[in-house]
């Protein structure tokens, strides 16, 4: 087998809630399509499988240099991740990842929100992030930060109802992802402020 | 539901993530359970039921079981089908994670393993080892809801 092929460089992670991507440098050969194939190895396997290398099916002989390993990345142990390329019969040797990749040190944005005045009912909408995300949501009579009131919520299905609120002063909410797999939580999305207005609803 | 459980064995709390569990195994389960011919024949359920165990002795036990499934079986589940083996490594992995948390609690003494729990994993070693090491292995993979089932 003729190894002369570079392997792929610049192997690295981009993991952000959660969702994990593999990438890495294109492989140049004038004239010729270059082709990637991925593999991973979990902690089980480095101890308890011969250090044995499982490839990723969706990312084998791809010509894109990137590859989404979230479904495999699926338990908060440390994994090894390699690409290799291939241009016909050549084939190059791995390209390991340097050092592990653990999915607990994905980056949590904030939440996407929006806070609804429905007459005099303060209501939240969150962006759905997947099964892994429950959301602390934080409200207040603006002025009164001191009274702050929280809801965890854990199913992100419809919209979210706080509280009711009193004619007249401004009611304020912010919210933050939190992931129970990882024991993470994101930092907390821009306050948005609202107002009861009788029946109809008001964004400010 | 946001995917992780926490248990409560005695002063024991662990927090694992069922549904990703679930859902590696739910992928591969007709898969697995088809390759399995003696469907009569049970690992964690002969004679008597997880659920026989006494309360004190559920942390002891279901740390021997994620030992069992780490150390014994999943290695022994290697399949011709690379979808299949993808997802018993992402259930190998996490019951890994589990194993060191219930580890922990182990080492200290949070974990304690009494009589019964000791008699019932060795039942199921018994079970495990009366069959040919692949059967038995791809039996116990395909009983993996028995467990998850029991645990919650």
């Amino acid at each position: 087998e003729d190894a002369l092929l570079p392997a792929p460089q610049n192997i690295s992670i981009l993991s952000t809630n959660m969702k994990h991507f593999l990438t890495w440098s294109p492989v140049i050969v004038q004239g010729e399509t270059v082709r990637y194939s991925v593999e991973f190895q979990g902690e089980y396997e480095r101890e308890y499988a011969n250090e044995s290398w499982i490839p990723i099916c969706e990312c084998s002989l791809i010509t894109a240099t990137v590859c989404n390993i979230t479904e495999d990345i699926s338990a908060t142990v440390a994994y090894n991740l390699r690409v290799r390329a291939d241009v016909g019969a050549r084939r190059s040797e791995w390209g390991t990842l340097k050092g592990f990749f653990n999915r607990i040190t994905t980056s949590l944005t904030p939440p996407l929100m929006k806070v609804i005045a429905d007459g005099y009912h303060l209501l939240v909408e969150l962006e759905d992030m997947g099964p892994a995300f429950q959301f602390c949501v934080l409200y207040w009579k603006k002025g009164q930060e001191s009274r702050m009131q929280q809801k965890v919520v854990k199913e992100v299905g419809s919209v979210v109802h706080l509280d009711t609120m009193e004619a007249g002063p401004e009611y304020c909410v912010k919210a933050q992802t939190y992931v129970e797999a990882i024991n993470r939580s994101s930092s907390f999305s821009q306050t948005q402020c609202v107002r009861a207005q009788g029946g109809r609803s008001m964004w400010l | 539901t946001a995917g992780n459980k926490i248990f409560h064995f005695g002063s024991c709390r662990i927090s694992v993530s069922v549904t990703e569990i679930r859902s590696g195994f739910a992928a591969i389960k007709a898969n697995i359970q088809a390759r399995d011919p003696i469907r009569t024949l049970s690992i964690l359920s002969y004679p008597h039921s997880l659920h026989k165990v006494k309360s004190s002795d559920r942390c002891c036990i279901t740390y021997q079981l994620f030992n069992f499934y780490v150390d014994k079986v999943f290695k022994h589940c290697k399949t011709e089908d690379s979808y299949v083996n993808r997802k018993i490594s992402s259930i190998a992995n996490s019951f890994l994670s589990v194993k060191r948390k219930l580890g922990q609690c182990h080492e200290q003494n949070k974990c304690m393993c009494g009589q019964e729990s000791t008699e019932k994993f060795k039942q199921i070693l018994a079970n495990y080892e009366g069959l040919n090491v692949t059967s038995a292995a791809i039996k116990s993979l395909g009983e993996l809801d028995i467990l998850l089932d029991w645990m919650e």
